[in-house]
């Protein structure tokens, strides 16, 4: 038995089928979770916007790939029928989806607001809403938080003022839909190296300043974002409403403040 | 067959090679003795601790595993036991403190003899646990500690309050352990259950309408039960989990909810009783 057919009957995903939005570079949080899952059983929809830059890692994955602006409420439902039409069912659905918005409170302006907001706050509401509906056997819905909603980082007033209100969200609906056996919560990753972040880590000054707070002594990865994606997905965690911060305890300390690298 | 075998998650299990010591599961089926054959079955070696030299001995048996008498209210004891259980096991990844005094009573009559004992056994022996485990984890090169808190130490509930103030205060000396000793590669997090059958609940849950009146707080329609606790902590103690100073609400969302007042129990136990009696 090959490792792939061992998981297909023996994996922690064995029988489930899951959708993960935000997976168009191999270095995403997206592409980490799909690699995991499928090496856990599962069958994976990946999507994003990118058509054809997300089903080149699905055809080396062995995933479907699935156009999907967040955004959309048709893509949505589209984007759930297409797992629905493939593999029969949805269990498990991971939203990704970010764009990086940076402004001082004294500069933020109505457009850089709206686009976080459409992104991070009504595309992660409207995905839930989309991916409950198609949760026919119930489920497990998982949106990324961020550090800097609990921790503050200058500039980021759009960005985590929509994640932070997706994290209400989260809350809300995982009170609503509970009884019908749907879980949902959130991820909060702390300064990971992905596809978004690695202009930051080109900055000497920046790792430094941020490594200094983090307890465990290295940044959260990919990869470690994907095993509580994974542990969420899985049967084997009886918690809903939750975000579940992986920041490599920086949580515990600060931000390091603009001055501190500038 | 070994423990590992039995997992269906593959050969080798998420364990295997870790060694684990559980305080707390000196009673029998309650939530430290679930959690051991959890983690055994997984692959881990593990260490049992309590106040039942028998019972534990049952446990170590069954498991393969090496059974540790402690008093927790005893530092010269916690310091033993988990000498004890590196010495037995050739070093600790994995320490999780599963004991607790579930005490219920009203606020203004809670006697100094009380607190002092909860005291000791909820929030001193604790620390003093997880001093005993910093140097030992420390030569291990890192390792995963586990303590088994509770979601009243975030959300409300009546007669309970050294409980949960004791239960609140480990929560933080969690979490200044994660900051402070993370660089030595050492995690350090929470669980917080909230009810649970156990053996610690079994005379509430003996009472008619008692949990249903607290069902109701559960929005994924049911309460918890200790293989849903010990799920999380192989989570947690596993290699793969990047996270500590957390507290996991793994209580199937009653923070979102919270418990019942002590007004809706008593009616809900009224109402079971007098359902019960045909009148």
């Amino acid at each position: 038995m090959t490792s792939t057919e061992a998981a297909r009957k023996q994996g922690r995903l064995a029988g489930k089928t899951a959708i993960i939005v935000g997976a168009s570079d191999e270095r995403s949080m997206g592409f980490a979770t799909a690699r995991r899952f499928l090496a856990e059983g599962a069958n994976v929809v990946i999507a994003a916007r990118r058509k054809e830059a997300t089903q080149a890692l699905a055809d080396r994955l062995g995933a479907v790939a699935v156009a999907c602006d967040i955004t959309s409420e048709e893509d949505l439902a589209a984007l759930a029928q297409a797992a629905l039409d493939r593999f029969g069912r949805l269990d498990a659905a991971i939203n990704y989806a970010g764009i990086e918005v940076q402004s001082p409170i004294l500069d933020v302006t109505a457009d850089e607001l709206r686009r976080s907001s459409d992104v991070h706050f009504v595309g992660a509401t409207l995905f839930i809403k989309h991916m409950a509906r198609a949760m026919a056997q119930g489920g497990s819905i998982v949106t990324a938080s961020s550090l800097t909603v609990l921790a503050q980082a200058p500039g980021h007033s759009a960005y985590a003022g929509a994640k932070g209100g997706a994290d209400v969200v989260v809350r809300v609906a995982a009170n609503e839909l509970g009884e019908k056996g749907i879980r949902v919560n959130s991820i909060a990753p702390g300064f990971t190296r992905s596809a978004m972040t690695e202009a930051y880590f080109g900055m000497e000054a920046v790792r430094r300043a941020f490594l200094k707070e983090m307890p465990l002594g290295r940044f959260p990865t990919v990869e470690d974002i994907a095993e509580v994606a994974l542990w969420l997905a899985s049967d084997e965690a009886f918690v809903t409403g939750q975000r579940i911060d992986v920041t490599a305890g920086q949580a515990l300390r600060r931000v390091p403040l603009a001055s501190e690298y500038a | 067959m070994s423990g590992a075998a039995m997992t269906g998650g593959g050969a080798a299990g998420r364990l295997a090679g870790k060694t684990a010591l559980v305080v707390g599961a000196a009673g029998v089926g309650n939530m430290g003795q679930v959690i051991a054959r959890r983690f055994a079955a997984e692959g881990a070696r593990v260490a049992v601790a309590g106040r039942n030299k028998e019972v534990l001995q049952a446990l170590a048996d069954e498991l393969g595993g090496v059974a540790l008498d402690c008093d927790f209210t005893r530092r010269d004891s916690i310091e033993a036991m988990v000498q004890g259980a590196a010495d037995a096991l050739g070093g600790l990844d994995i320490a999780v403190n599963a004991t607790g005094w579930g005490l219920l009573k009203p606020f203004l009559e809670t006697t100094d003899e009380e607190l002092d004992r909860m005291y000791a056994l909820q929030l001193r022996g604790p620390f003093q646990f997880v001093q005993a485990l910093i140097p030992v984890m420390e030569r291990r090169g890192g390792g995963s500690i586990i303590q088994i808190s509770s979601a009243t130490a975030t959300i409300m509930f009546h007669d309970h309050a050294a409980y949960m103030a004791t239960k609140a205060g480990t929560d933080h000396m969690i979490r200044t352990v994660a900051n402070e000793f993370g660089h030595l590669g050492i995690r350090a997090n929470s669980i917080s259950p909230g009810v649970t059958e156990t053996p610690m609940t079994a005379e509430a849950q003996a009472v008619p309408g008692l949990m249903e009146a607290f069902k109701k707080g559960y929005p994924l329609g049911r309460y918890g039960t200790s293989a849903d606790i010990a799920a999380g902590c192989v989570f947690l103690a596993s290699d793969e989990c990047f996270m500590t100073g957390e507290n996991l609400q793994v209580n199937g969302g009653l923070t979102l909810r919270g418990n019942p007042g002590k007004a809706d129990i008593e009616a809900s136990v009224a109402a079971a009783m007098a359902a019960g009696t045909g009148q």
